[in-house]
């Protein structure tokens, strides 16, 4: 019922081999966490290693999408890779903030931006990775 | 014994012979007047005197009855008991007949004597002697014409009417005018028969069937013999009718209009209608022998007309109470074509009677008020596609038929025809076949004939030009397997002779298997040899599978059910053994703590919310809340563990920042990738001051006078999320009447509106709410707009 009332869009594209653009559109919330779940590990699957999450789109995130951020954050920590949040809604923005999970994972204003942080990780691959 | 001197019949009043204007007594046309009125008024006397004397000598007949004498001995006692009454011969005559009568007409002077005894005694005695004497005259005449001349005369001429009409009903609805008086005669015979379908004062009390009243005759308009004599007057039309049938109307005119009459003369009308009846019941029109004869014709006649037919029908005849009311009508015969749609046997049907038969017959189709109509009135019904309703095992069925009831002598036709029921069924039974994937056969063992339906062709997957299998050879056509439980099948049913049944695995020659069910009976003579066998098979194949996939669906569903319902169970025994919803209050100098958790609505919606308030060794108030992403026993574990654990480490005497750190390692190494948020603080009550650190969870609400904020939002990582991190540390000064809230989302989380919109109406419910700490929380509670039915937990301090 859910799903037919805020049904949740994730379009993929590939801007680098090893990068995928991630769009979402859409609430994340319990309902619609294991399908964008599934899109990332997906992703991994094919050997991705960066990830840049466009949530542009997602006017409401609950804990249960946090957890699927985090959880492709530490997937793609072990790679070693990076995951970027692009231009999250101020509500979106607010819940990262108070959790706590835009000090672990960046959050860029622009695909551009997220990109140029990802060729600036690839050029400085000694780079500690943050805590 | 002169009757003059012994009868005093009360005559009616009668004008004296008005003359036409200038002719004198004297002339000779004054004279001839004067002499038909005198021979008119003897003719008059004579008939009185003969009626009372036909009263009298049934008095005596009475008497000679009960007393067991002779003729002469009941004239003495008559003449010695009215004497010793003091009364007229007449009116004992009368008594004697009502006492031996107790019929409708003594009910009737009774009542009437007993309304008008207090006004005139001798009124109201000479009213029992007029309608006693009506009912003598109108057994005594031989047509209806005499009794309506004695009617008018003896009963109606009191009652102030100048005219009667006695109508017979024909069968086809037509009115014949058999008797009247105080008509003219031209008019009479202008109204002798009145044809169907013509709206008289008479036809409508028969379509009524009761009595019409009009006080006025132009006030209804309805067109009636005599009515231009007596414009304005008031009429009486009652059907004359016995045990149910009606014959007829009669009809009484007054010459004004007619005010309603009390009960008692409407009943001593519907009494003289009565007699009326017995007259009509032998009428039969004169010289129209197109007519229907009104004697009854043989039963047995209509019985033979109702076996000649080829439609189910009844012969009802009428079944009255001891009074002569019709009650009901006895089924006295059922043709061959008649089925009960009960199912019961025809010789059940047969006697009984219709209502006890057929109860729904009284119900909404108003067939018995037909019936019964039809009896009264002897107009045929009939219907084309009535709705017939019959109750079979109490359920009521409905089916519609065509229906016809014809009234024959003293008896009751009735005749239907269910629509196409032959037809219908049998196109029912094919459709079920088809559609059930039933196989019929019948198998003569004699000839070793055997007859199979199309569909039994098709179940055995054989062309239907093929010979058909015996059931003895059964088992060739089975699965090996099945052999044991055919075998119990064919001894049940060709050994035993008793019906049996057997599911089995049928090999078709095309290669396929069906699973078929075999139920067969069999047909004995009346020696006990088997002749005959017959049965079906259904192919059960598709409800085979689907029972099997059922069942296992079943018993899984079950087994999830018991188990997710025990881990609900579970989760929430272990919440409510840890948190429970309020918490013993803590003893620390000028400070309040109270507590709340509400716990998620639904069983299996319980969460890792959790709280803690307790007293360190170093006697700082350690105060925390949290939540454990997630719902059901693995946040419950997960909240159980971060809680103890946070406990154990409070104790070292590090600062919230540190405790948190340690936490989220905890929380990291638990199974399952879990993330949980919480706030931990520490306050010191000899200065007052609160450290506190934040994991991902929202700052607590700090509640000064009437102004309430949120404290900053330190820097902070959720607990699990990583294996390592570092939290920041604030510390906040409070003063007495401070207040400071602690909460988990539960309280604001709300899918249409930001996390600041929900704070916001958080924060000025908490700054408008007066009183101690624990109504304050209540208050939080009860005004929280949250809407994800989470649980919610919040701890409270309040500086003293």
């Amino acid at each position: 019922m859910h799903i037919a009332q805020d049904p949740l869009s994730v379009e993929v594209t590939l801007p680098r081999e090893d990068v995928a653009l991630l769009t979402v559109e859409g609430y994340l919330d319990v309902d619609t966490a294991t399908e964008f779940q599934h899109h990332l590990a997906n992703q991994l699957h094919h050997g991705r290693r960066h990830f840049l999450l466009d949530l542009t789109a997602v006017p409401f995130m609950d804990s249960s999408g946090m957890n699927i951020i985090l959880r492709v954050y530490q997937e793609a920590r072990d790679l070693p890779g990076s995951v970027h949040i692009i231009s999250p809604a101020p509500a979106v923005r607010r819940i990262l903030d108070l959790t706590g999970v835009s000090i672990t994972v960046p959050v860029s204003e622009s695909v551009e931006e997220a990109l140029e942080r990802v060729d600036g990780l690839a050029k400085a691959p000694e780079a500690e990775p943050e805590s | 014994m002169s009757i003059e001197d012994q009868a005093n019949v009360p005559l009616p009043e009668h004008p004296q012979v008005a003359l036409p204007a200038g002719v004198s007594a004297d002339s000779p046309v004054g004279r001839l007047a004067a002499t038909v009125d005198r021979l008119s008024r003897e003719v008059r006397t004579a008939q009185a005197e003969a009626e009372g004397r036909a009263l009298i000598e049934l008095a005596k007949g009475i008497l000679v009855e009960r007393l067991g004498c002779g003729p002469t001995q009941a004239a003495r006692q008559l003449a010695e008991l009215t004497e010793q009454a003091g009364t007229t011969q007449l009116e004992f005559a009368v008594e004697v007949i009502n006492q031996a009568a107790r019929d409708r007409m003594s009910e009737v002077t009774n009542a009437f004597l007993a309304a008008t005894r207090a006004a005139e005694e001798a009124a109201a005695e000479t009213a029992a002697v007029r309608l006693r004497a009506a009912e003598s005259g109108a057994l005594a005449a031989d047509d209806t014409q005499a009794v309506a001349e004695s009617l008018l005369e003896q009963a109606l001429r009191p009652l102030g009417a100048v005219a009667v009409a006695i109508w017979a009903a024909g069968a086809d609805g037509s009115l014949t005018l058999t008797g009247s008086a105080g008509f003219s005669p031209a008019e009479a015979a202008r109204w002798h028969y009145v044809p169907p379908d013509v709206a008289t004062v008479a036809r409508c009390a028969l379509t009524e069937r009761d009595g019409l009243w009009i006080m006025s005759t132009d006030d209804r308009g309805l067109p009636s013999v005599g009515r231009h004599h007596y414009p304005d007057g008031g009429r009486a039309a009652v059907p004359a009718g016995t045990g149910g049938r009606v014959y007829g109307v009669l009809e009484i005119a007054w010459p004004t209009p007619m005010p309603e009459q009390p009960p008692q003369i409407v009943r001593q009308v519907e009494a003289l209608a009565e007699l009326c009846a017995h007259t009509l019941e032998t009428y039969t029109p004169p010289g129209n022998p197109s007519h229907e004869s009104r004697a009854m014709p043989d039963a047995s006649e209509l019985m033979d007309l109702a076996d000649g037919l080829y439609d189910p029908a009844l012969v009802l005849v009428p079944h009255l109470d001891t009074s002569g009311n019709l009650l009901d009508f006895r089924i006295q015969h059922v043709n061959s074509r008649f089925l009960d749609p009960a199912g019961r046997p025809r010789a059940m049907i047969s006697g009984s009677l219709l209502l006890e038969a057929y109860p729904m017959a009284a119900g909404d189709s108003e067939l018995f008020q037909r019936i019964e109509r039809v009896y009264a009135t002897g107009e045929p019904f009939r219907a084309r596609r009535m709705n017939l309703t019959a109750l079979v095992d109490q359920v009521p069925l409905a089916a519609l038929a065509d229906i016809s009831v014809s009234r024959h002598g003293d008896g009751i036709l009735f005749i239907w025809r269910i629509e196409d029921e032959t037809a219908r069924l049998a196109s029912l039974l094919q459709h079920a076949q088809r559609l059930g994937r039933i196989g019929g056969f019948e198998e003569n063992l004699l000839t070793g004939e055997i007859t199979w339906n199309g569909q039994l062709f098709d179940l055995y997957g054989r062309p239907e030009t093929s010979p058909p299998v015996p059931l003895e050879e059964l088992p060739a056509h089975a699965h090996p397997d099945d052999a044991v439980t055919i075998g119990r099948f064919l001894r049940t049913l060709l050994h035993r002779r008793r019906p049996a049944s057997a599911a089995f695995r049928l090999q078709r020659p095309d290669g396929v298997t069906r699973h078929i069910r075999v139920v067969a009976e069999p047909v004995l003579d009346t020696d006990g040899r088997l002749l005959t066998t017959r049965g079906a098979y259904q192919d059960i194949s598709a409800q085979h599978w689907t029972e099997v996939a059922l069942a296992a669906t079943r018993d899984q569903l079950a087994h999830t059910e018991q188990h997710a319902s025990e881990r609900d169970r579970l989760a929430l025994q272990l919440q409510r053994a840890i948190m429970p919803p309020t918490q013993a209050p803590l003893q620390v100098p000028d400070l309040d703590v109270a507590v709340r958790y509400r716990p998620a609505e639904a069983e299996q919606l319980v969460g890792g919310d959790w709280y803690d308030a307790v007293v360190l060794p170093s006697r700082l108030v350690l105060l925390c809340v949290g939540d454990v992403a997630g719902h059901g026993i693995e946040a419950a574990t997960s909240m159980v563990v971060l809680r103890n654990a946070l406990r154990g480490l409070a104790v070292t005497g590090a600062g919230p920042g540190q405790l948190l750190s340690w936490l989220n390692i905890v929380a990291h190494h638990l199974t399952g990738a879990v993330t949980a948020t919480a706030v931990c603080a520490l306050y010191d009550p000899d200065s007052r001051t609160l450290r506190w650190a934040r994991a991902g969870h929202l700052p607590p609400v700090l509640v000064r006078g009437s102004d309430a904020a949120p404290l900053p939002l330190v820097r902070g990582l959720l607990l699990g999320a990583v294996p390592e991190a570092s939290y920041e540390e604030a510390e906040v000064q409070l003063a007495p009447e401070d207040n400071l809230l602690m909460y988990t989302d539960g309280l604001i989380e709300r899918r249409d509106r930001t996390v600041e919109e929900s704070l916001t109406h958080l924060l000025s419910t908490a700054a408008d709410a007066p009183g101690t700490l624990d109504q304050r929380l209540d208050r939080l509670l009860t005004y929280s707009r949250s809407d994800t039915d989470d649980d919610t937990c919040i701890v409270g301090i309040r500086v003293g």
